[in-house]
């Protein structure tokens, strides 16, 4: 499994109700888009790792490491900021504003990872999935979802076996060789992903399988005081950014 | 490349989770339909799914010597048609912004579009094209992967541009910049995916050719051609 869903299968909130949790981590994404990323941007950050670091228990250093990928792609993305092509400063020039620009989006940006983090870090994908069909979602998509979901981990295992057969093999001692060894790779996946389709086609025909892949899904009950504190939370969250924009910039 | 969380200012978030919409919902009307008449579909489906996940774990050693991973529309395009892709393409998008925290879930309708929509229709209608015209599947292929590659990140410089347009020189100049640095040091890695792609299809041809004739990419020869033929008649 991936390290976000084994920290979300023993999360401290791993028996809440995912519509709490989508609520809360994802209610802090959309506030960090929509609000003005300065002052904006920094509380919604303090409020999110507030919770992730505090009530929700996710560690440290497993956050971090998550974090630093988004992360990556925001100092690439904003780096174009920085600077402006044409103009009467020649063909390229430090942009006007560029430094400000470039880190109220990094701000933005950050913080609505760590929003989403925080619903990925408390809610496994296998409880979520079912539900959707509630949702709207039709049942088939759902159903193929959940087995690329359990293959997808399979796979991701699988090809891990492989790649160190290959490394013991001397299958990374070259250029051509890690090239033999990735086409391998891939290919054997795919021949591994539709030996486990018909196979598994095969285990649940022989149990009157009828094209619905039901499973149980962990009963939940919603909870109205987390509900209301996500409100009052996200509700600070809004006020304190205009009021502070309105009174000091 | 994926747009991560937060990236796009709302209003552009929203235009282009409208302008996936359709295609995604294209996708799924043809994917329910397939399950609805072969149950069984489900499973392969998922299987494709999990291949095209799975795919884009892998890293590749590009031209100029640094690593990237392929995105893997190409092949899924060839393989499990554009609208079948669009919808596991969102899917496979999903999981990796809730699994490996790769994209967004506000950007989701941007990278959708990049990655599961604007590739593969591209990648397929130059695969298509070649095919029509009498091209070696291998070329085929190869061009397909370069093309779903490249117009992937060529999409996603141009949504960039349309979210931070260059303040002296506006769109184009944005275009530019975020072009300089997303899709011009694509091309090598695109060449990568095409060569790897040529690989992968070389080896299931040898190993798979069954389920390659099965999802249309492959004729069947010598016996088994002729005995299916036989049968026809």
């Amino acid at each position: 499994m991936l390290p976000i869903d084994v920290a979300a299968h023993g999360s401290r909130w791993r028996g809440r109700h995912p519509l709490e949790k989508a609520l809360l981590g994802l209610g802090l994404t959309v506030t960090a888009v929509c609000l003005p990323p300065w002052p904006g941007g920094p509380l919604v950050a303090a409020a999110t790792l507030a919770v992730l670091l505090g009530p929700a228990g996710v560690a440290g250093r497993q956050l971090w490491r998550a974090f630093r990928m988004p992360l990556g792609f925001c100092v690439t993305g904003a780096l174009p900021l920085l600077v402006s092509l044409g103009g009467p400063a020649g063909f390229v020039s430090l942009a006007p504003d560029g430094p400000r620009h470039a880190g109220e989006l990094l701000l933005r940006t950050s913080a609505a990872s760590l929003g989403v983090l925080l619903f990925a870090f408390t809610t496994p994908v296998s409880d979520v999935l079912p539900r959707l069909v509630r949702a709207g979602v039709p049942a088939p998509v759902v159903d193929v979802a959940l087995v690329m979901y359990r293959i997808g981990f399979l796979l991701l295992d699988s090809m891990a076996q492989v790649r160190r057969a290959q490394a013991a093999r001397l299958g990374q001692s070259g250029r051509a060789a890690v090239w033999r060894s990735l086409a391998g790779l891939a290919a054997t996946s795919f021949v591994r992903a539709f030996d486990r389709a018909g196979r598994l086609q095969e285990g649940l025909a022989g149990r009157g399988y009828d094209g619905a892949l039901r499973v149980l899904v962990p009963r939940a009950a919603l909870s109205w005081r987390f509900l209301a504190a996500t409100a009052a939370l996200l509700t600070a969250l809004v006020a304190g950014t205009l009021v502070l924009k309105e009174l000091y910039l | 490349m994926h747009i991560a969380e937060g990236f796009l200012p709302p209003l552009h978030a929203v235009a282009w989770g409208a302008a996936s919409a359709p295609f995604v919902v294209h996708g799924v009307r043809a994917l329910t339909r397939e399950v609805k008449a072969h149950p069984e579909s489900t499973l392969l489906l998922g299987a494709s799914g999990a291949f095209t996940f799975v795919l884009s774990a892998l890293k590749i050693p590009s031209v100029t010597g640094s690593c990237s991973h392929p995105t893997g529309t190409g092949l899924g395009a060839i393989l499990f048609r554009p609208p079948i892709m669009a919808v596991l393409g969102t899917i496979t998008l999903l999981f990796q912004a809730l699994l490996l925290a790769h994209g967004g879930l506000t950007t989701l309708g941007a990278n959708v579009f990049s990655m599961a929509i604007a590739g593969p229709w591209a990648g397929y209608a130059v695969y298509r094209l070649l095919r029509k015209s009498g091209a070696p599947l291998m070329v085929t292929v190869f061009l397909g992967a370069f093309f779903a590659d490249l117009v992937t990140y060529c999409v996603t410089s141009v949504q960039l541009a349309l979210a931070f347009p260059d303040p002296g020189s506006g769109f184009l100049g944005a275009l530019e910049k975020f072009a300089g640095i997303f899709a011009l040091t694509q091309i090598p890695l695109a060449v990568s995916e095409g060569l790897l792609t040529v690989l992968v299809m070389r080896l299931l041809m040898q190993s798979s050719r069954s389920d390659l004739v099965r999802l249309g990419v492959a004729k069947l020869t010598g016996g088994a051609g002729a005995q299916q033929e036989a049968t026809a008649r």
